[in-house]
């Protein structure tokens, strides 16, 4: 028959309707295609102003008390003096600074140390420093590690003048050596946000065109006159169906884009997006095509709900109010797994909905691809797909649904 | 042309319409004249495959709405209510071509068929523009093209003229007479009782989903002893309410 024709003539018509939506257009493209780039520059970009920030121009003070001019020597000239990001300011009020900014942490050193030096016991210095400022905080650990150093280097002067070799402190040395490839490092960056972004971008890449389609035609008037026309309801059902599902995946695609091009531009903009983590990374090509089959298989289970819900819903608003509800729904299972590692998700992920694309893009992007896995997880999809199509059909079906008036 | 067999609906418990059965010819303008809620929308939207009857049937042009809805639907075309239902987005020639492609034309017939109907309806200098920008009157001419671009043999018009103004109201009836020269079988839905006098060769009149009088105007009139047929209307009507 030619039921395909009709199915391909309805699929042509709502496509090209959607995309003289400028409101759609708006939603489903622009917004996607500016989302990593504008995220990047608000996250990745302050986060690395942020911890620069905390590393260079450390500012340093010395209680009233401390601020001789022998404890000053022992500062600069041998504490800080291979940090060149720690400089020691002059203040009459420390702990006003701490709290004005102006100094991040301040130093107290024991009344009695020059003595306790010389015997060759500990003496103690005090840091003083304001939890609440995070910049604050985050130079105690610097301080740290310069007094860390200062100590060694006493520790070796002791032993040395008493002629002992310095190595007697170090019996066993330690040494790191990552199994983890370079592919398996940089994926696992990737295996965290980008299946997470790739289902919320499908499921709301839909909504406006579903929204639209149904609903919006139902509000608008033209759904009883296009009911009255030759084709069959299920192929009025399909082609509006495969035009929502080219628009989840639109979704995508912009945002990926938008990706390339932040990239492009700026490619140290895009330290927390996917940018700088995609070169040089490659992944078996029979994963990389499941995983793919698999999502385009998730983005048609979203079609068939919102294409549902669309049919259900009595007007415009309240199919709106259905496809919020959906999205957060779905943003509970791409949070919840956000932080999983792929070698740690429990087999039943890969038969729940969405879960089982979110894990199987975990494990194909982890670099740790089973390939029972992806059968589960494209298997159950392909069972999501076929459900929420045929409660899509029924619905659409259902007289007193589709005419509510 | 049209055979109307003990048609009813039920919502529910609601009974819109009780098993009405009347026939129409080829060439003939049929009035449904009922108030509100009377069941004519019903009986169209059935008679348009559009809702399942609960029980009988009717065939349209030959073919069962039960059956055969498919072929239904291409040998009808429809003007549902005030609302002309055009897709705002498309112009009026890719509204009108949409149609003409759901029933199986083919490029070059719906081409030509637009370019007859613009002639026709007078619409040649807005076939391009968006139908949402148009004035409703526009609307209303393109809605018809769009309704008859498949040339149907049966026009299906449910309170064509609700909610429109005079001239847009004088539009709808040179439509119907002009469906009516090419030989097309027309119901139409109203209450407007000058409206089923002026266009209609025969009248249905139904009452709470029941078919109360059915036959010829003229017929109806002298059974009733040449009364109105607004007092005719009332006497059924007022009839069966006391009951
Ligand atoms: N989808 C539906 N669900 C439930 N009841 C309905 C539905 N459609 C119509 N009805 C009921 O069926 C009866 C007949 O309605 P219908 O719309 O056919 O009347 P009508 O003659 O077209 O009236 P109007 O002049 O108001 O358009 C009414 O009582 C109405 O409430
Ligand atoms: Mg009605």
């Amino acid at each position: 028959m030619n039921a395909s024709k009709h199915v391909w003539i309805v699929f042509k018509k709502e496509v090209k309707d959607i995309v003289r939506d400028k409101k759609t257009l708006l939603t489903s493209i622009f917004v996607p295609m500016l989302l990593i780039p504008i995220l990047s520059m608000l996250v990745g970009g302050s986060i690395e102003d942020l911890s620069r920030d905390i590393n260079e121009n450390v500012t340093i003070a010395l209680t009233q008390e401390s601020n001789t001019d022998e404890i000053r020597d022992i500062v600069e000239n041998q504490i800080i003096k291979d940090y060149p990001n720690i400089s020691l300011i002059d203040t009459d009020d420390p702990i006003k600074a701490i709290n004005e900014s102006k100094v991040r942490v301040v130093l107290d050193f024991e009344k009695d140390y020059a003595s306790k030096l010389a015997e060759g016991k500990p003496f103690a210095i005090k840091l003083i420093y304001d939890k609440s400022q995070t910049k604050s905080q985050g130079s105690l650990g610097i301080l740290w590690n310069a007094i860390g150093d200062y100590n060694d280097r006493i520790v070796k002067q002791r032993l040395d003048s008493l002629g002992v070799n310095p190595e007697i402190l170090t019996p066993a040395m330690i040494e790191e050596s990552n199994i983890a490839n370079e592919e398996k490092t940089s994926g696992s960056i990737l295996a965290v946000s980008l299946p997470m972004m790739l289902v919320v971008l499908m499921a709301s890449g839909g909504i406006a065109a579903a929204t639209d389609l149904v609903a919006g035609e139902k509000e608008r008037n033209t759904f009883e006159p296009l009911l009255t026309t030759k084709p069959g309801r299920s192929s009025l059902l399909l082609g509006k169906y495969l035009a929502v599902t080219l628009f989840s995946f639109v979704s995508v695609v912009a945002t990926m884009i938008g990706a390339i091009i932040g990239f492009v531009i700026d490619p140290s903009s895009m330290g927390m997006g996917v940018g700088t983590d995609i070169t040089g990374f490659s992944i078996q090509p029979l994963a990389f095509f499941m995983v793919i089959v698999i999502s385009i298989t998730l983005g048609m289970t979203f079609s068939g709900l919102q294409i549902a819900l669309s049919s259900y819903a009595k007007s415009f608003k309240e199919a709106q109010t259905y496809m919020s509800f959906l999205m957060i729904i779905v943003m509970i299972p791409a949070f919840a797994t956000m932080l999983m590692q792929p070698n740690d998700i429990p087999v039943y992920m890969f038969l729940v909905p969405v879960m089982n694309t979110l894990s199987a893009f975990k494990i194909v992007l982890g670099g740790s691809i089973n390939y029972a896995y992806l059968l589960m997880a494209l298997g159950s999809s392909v069972v999501y797909v076929v459900i929420t199509l045929c409660l899509a059909a029924t619905l659409f079906k259902k007289e007193n649904v589709i005419l509510r008036s | 042309m049209i055979k109307i067999h003990c048609l009813s609906k039920h919502f529910g418990n609601i009974a819109a319409v009780c098993g009405i059965s009347f026939e129409v010819k080829k060439g003939e303008v049929f009035g449904l004249l009922g108030e509100n809620g009377a069941g004519k929308t019903t009986t169209l939207r059935m008679l348009a495959t559009m809702l399942r009857p609960t029980s009988g049937t009717a065939t349209m042009a030959g073919w069962d709405i039960v059956k055969e809805p498919q072929k239904v639907r291409s040998s009808i075309g429809i003007l549902f209510g005030g609302e002309t239902g055009l897709y705002d987005r498309l112009t009026c020639e890719e509204n009108i071509a949409y149609f003409g492609e759901l029933n199986d034309m083919s490029r070059a017939q719906i081409k030509e068929r637009i370019k007859e109907l613009a002639k026709v309806f007078n619409m040649e200098e807005y076939l391009t523009r968006r139908a949402g920008k148009l004035s409703k009157g526009m609307k209303q001419k393109v809605a018809f093209a769009r309704a008859i671009v498949h040339d149907p043999k049966i026009m299906l018009l449910d309170e064509p003229t609700s909610g429109l103004d005079v001239s847009a109201i004088r539009d709808v009836h040179e439509f119907i007479a002009s469906c009516r020269k090419e030989g097309k079988t027309v119901i139409f839905s109203s209450h407007s009782m000058s409206e089923v006098e002026k266009l209609c060769d025969r009248v249905g009149i139904i009452h709470k989903g029941n078919l109360v009088e059915v036959g010829n105007i003229d017929e109806i009139k002298s059974r009733y002893g040449n009364q109105s047929l607004e007092d005719i209307f009332i006497k059924l009507v007022g009839d069966r309410s006391e009951r």
